[in-house]
């Protein structure tokens, strides 16, 4: 029988005093991953002692981006994201993402940071904010870390979060120039679907010439990771050097080289090779090279 | 373990309420305050049945803890309804042939009045999205969908 006490904190001063006061608290956001687990009597609430919901802190929540630099609260919800004319048209890659998650009502609650912490490997939130570069402020009753983080997932569900610390923000440096991404996705339906692969890719370019490029896997590898073979490959190359069905190989050639043969190989290896494909297609596409 | 003391208006009624700490804001609507048209259904979040109004927003009470929307404003399939009589969704869903075994329409309703009152003349598109997290397993949804329509054309009157 799970047993805990429920708390509720009002501020970020507070949730970090109860983090350095107490053992044992499992901090609850949006809950629309934890909720389900607690209906589900998981045994991992035998160890939790509290429950923290932090729903209520307002410096947790907001999304701020500046010329150079932009962060975004980890209480911030998908359909804040998916909204906000922000997000909308400087960095649409994270609304893309963020409106594949889930349905309307999930979206509603489920917090960009639980995403995060929750780390399923399957989680839509990573791929996008890791090809930005992004790091993590993690902060306890001491002060603040700040993490990469591609750093950050250890394991599926296993992060380097630690116990006495709380996800405060999402911090990153916002692309320059001329710049040009997408997010690409497989679920087995639309809505509410879990992820069988999706994966970002976020280019800077210059006289039609990749400057610097990201693509990176979520869902395809156990923890997202950036491919690095396809960034190498494409990084420097002219629009008419590039053949997407290339890069969607090496892709899928350093997928498997992570995983290894699996069961679903035989399935995952054409599929992320096309997405990839798809993906330098479309880059291609907007920055209105015809070939 | 202690229980917490909440104060949540539904349906514009107010109530001071000591839930548990695993209490769903499902359980307090359904058990506690007798309103019983919010549906449970899966329990987990895919299917909507348990879907009601937060604060605007489309919700699945099922994962909300009632002590996490304390100071709240809820909205319930039983506050559509007014002394004026049907609200224009409900009467769309009657007109529309939207209901079949009923079970899934509470959601279907809540989720299309937190479009609506947000968004009074979106597309089918937009409809669609607002409903992808209520499944139906009878009317095959396109029922749903052209009551919604003519809802919002109706209520925009």
């Amino acid at each position: 029988m799970v047993e805990y006490q429920l708390l509720r904190a009002h501020s970020l001063e507070e949730v970090l005093e109860i983090l350095a006061e107490k053992k044992k608290v499992q901090i609850l956001a949006g809950g629309t991953d934890l909720l389900v687990d607690l209906h589900q009597q998981d045994p991992k609430f035998e160890n939790i002692d509290y429950l923290l919901d932090i729903t209520d802190v307002a410096e947790l929540k907001g999304i701020k981006l500046g010329p150079e630099e932009g962060e975004i609260g980890a209480l911030t919800t998908h359909a804040e994201l998916l909204s906000s004319p922000e997000i909308k048209e400087k960095l649409p890659f994270i609304g893309a993402a963020a409106s594949s998650i889930g349905s309307t009502q999930i979206r509603n609650r489920a917090t960009i940071g639980g995403n995060l912490v929750n780390a399923a490997a399957c989680a839509d939130s990573f791929s996008p904010l890791i090809a930005l570069g992004a790091e993590l402020v993690l902060r306890n009753k001491g002060g603040a870390r700040r993490v990469l983080l591609e750093d950050f997932v250890e394991w599926p569900n296993q992060t380097v979060l630690k116990d006495n610390e709380v996800l405060e923000k999402i911090v990153f440096k916002m692309p320059q120039g001329e710049y040009y991404s997408s997010y690409q996705k497989i679920g087995r339906r639309n809505a509410v679907s879990i992820s069988r692969l999706s994966l970002t890719l976020l280019a800077e370019v210059e006289n039609e010439a990749i400057k610097n490029v990201q693509v990176v896997s979520g869902a395809a590898t156990p923890a997202p990771v950036p491919f690095r073979e396809v960034n190498k490959y494409l990084t420097a190359k002219t629009f008419a050097e590039i053949d997407p069905a290339e890069a969607g190989e090496i892709a899928a050639d350093e997928m498997v080289g992570i995983t290894g043969e699996r069961w679903s190989t035989p399935y995952k290896r054409p599929a992320l090779s096309k997405l990839v494909e798809r993906a330098v297609k479309d880059l291609l596409e907007e920055a209105g090279y015809n070939g | 373990m202690a229980k917490l003391e909440v104060e949540i208006t539904v349906n514009g009624e107010q109530h001071k309420l000591k839930v548990g700490s695993q209490e769903r804001l499902l359980d307090t609507l359904r058990d506690e305050l007798k309103l019983t048209g919010t549906k449970e259904g899966c329990s987990v979040g895919e299917c909507g049945a348990c879907t009601v109004i937060v604060d605007d927003q489309a919700v699945n009470s099922c994962l909300v803890l009632t002590a996490q929307v304390d100071g709240s404003e809820i909205i319930t399939v039983e506050g559509l309804e007014s002394k004026s009589g049907l609200h224009p969704l409900q009467k769309a869903f009657i007109e529309k042939q939207a209901v079949q075994c009923g079970f899934c329409t509470p959601g279907m309703l809540m989720s299309a009045l937190a479009l609506l009152n947000t968004n009074p003349t979106p597309t089918k598109e937009e409809i669609k999205t607002a409903l992808e997290g209520n499944l139906c397993r009878c009317t095959g949804y396109q029922q749903i969908i052209d009551a919604v329509e003519m809802a919002a054309e109706e209520w925009g009157v």
